[in-house]
């Protein structure tokens, strides 16, 4: 199963050793692709602030998120908090 | 409506009943079809909006507030104008390095729109003074640089039951959340934990500019009662490659500062 992923936010350039896809087994769920993504991250993880949004819709953050199965296609987007002034 | 209440579009207070000559003119081509219509502009004019902080993005939402003709201008800004300031905060100038912000800013403001009202709050609310501003105003406008700011100005306007704007930044990548206490997820449901904040946070002025001007016609939208407020989500433009992002934000249903709306 293929999945999309996009990187945004704070420290958005560690997107860039990150595939636009992410091959994962049928029935794999957010929680297995958010540990992929970590995986393939390579000297740092993702912030457990970190929003968690699969196909537009909001579920969570990283540290705390409603895991669910993922779906042929979908597109995992993961939102660094960012503040500034 | 309850000081606990949902949020007013319209403005609480009742605007002035028409437009003089200058207005009318000021405002001419900001009025009409796609845009604001007279009404909406005369609740512009009586509205009251709270900026803080005025720097990269605050700066240029209380410019465009300004000049639309956003009556109350109330801007927070404390310390004085260093150098590094100058890749991004559009109110000053080389002249006003080692000046106090709040107060230059407010000068330059009035410069641009002499038909409102601009006051100047030369340091950063705390928990009891953000209450009482926001007591006072229609909408926040929440710019400045550390999140434990953003989530009291977010507590501010939940408790008076006025919309908060949140414009955020980092590097090239500008976000912003709009929040309508009671009917959409507040800042403390997206950040139930405080994120990390990083002090010397990398930008490029000219996403600043966008996102506070993205900010501003937000406001102006909600003010004025026109076009569709972006209530409840989140816009993310990552201008390192060129993509915007818009997501709808989930409410805590738990949520401390919003949960018993
Ligand atoms: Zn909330």
């Amino acid at each position: 199963m293929k999945i999309r992923i996009t990187y945004l936010g704070r420290r958005y350039q560690h997107a860039e050793v990150l595939p636009e896809q992410l091959n994962l087994a049928d029935g794999a769920t957010i929680a297995d692709a958010v540990d992929e993504v970590n995986a393939l991250l390579h000297d740092t993880t993702l912030p457990g602030s970190c929003l968690v949004t699969v196909s537009g819709e909001h579920v969570g953050s990283v540290d705390r998120f409603t895991d669910r199965a993922l779906r042929e296609g979908e597109e995992l987007v993961l939102i660094a908090p960012v503040a500034g002034g | 409506m309850s000081r606990h209440g949902h949020s007013r579009t319209p403005p609480r207070r009742p605007g002035p009943l028409q437009l003089s000559p200058a207005e009318r003119e000021r405002y001419d081509r900001q009025l009409g079809p796609g845009v604001l219509s007279e009404e909406g502009q005369l609740r512009l004019k009586g509205a009251s909006a709270l900026v803080t902080r005025v720097g990269g993005m605050g700066g240029p939402a209380a410019q465009m507030l300004a000049m639309a003709g956003v009556g109350n201008v109330i801007i927070a800004h404390g310390g004085e104008m260093i150098s590094p300031d100058l890749n991004r905060q559009v109110l000053g100038s080389e002249n006003v390095l080692g000046q106090p912000r709040a107060t230059e800013f407010a000068a330059y403001l009035r410069t641009m729109n002499r038909m409102i009202n601009v006051e100047a709050i030369d340091h950063e609310p705390d928990d009891a003074e953000a209450f009482e501003l926001a007591r006072r105003c229609d909408i926040i406008l929440s710019c400045p640089p550390t999140f434990a700011e953003r989530l009291r100005l977010n507590r501010s306007a939940v408790a008076a039951g006025i919309p908060l704007i949140d414009a955020a930044q980092w590097g090239m990548t500008g976000t912003l959340i709009v929040v309508r206490p009671g009917q959409t997820a507040c800042l403390q449901c997206v950040y139930p934990n405080e994120p990390p904040f990083e002090e010397l946070f990398p930008v490029v002025g000219a996403i600043s500019c966008a996102t506070g001007a993205l900010a501003a016609l937000e406001a102006i939208k909600i003010l004025s009662g026109t076009g569709k407020p972006l209530f409840g989500r989140l816009l993310t433009y990552d201008g390192f490659v060129g993509r915007p992002s818009v997501v709808e934000l989930k409410r805590n249903p738990n949520c401390p500062v919003c949960g018993h709306i």
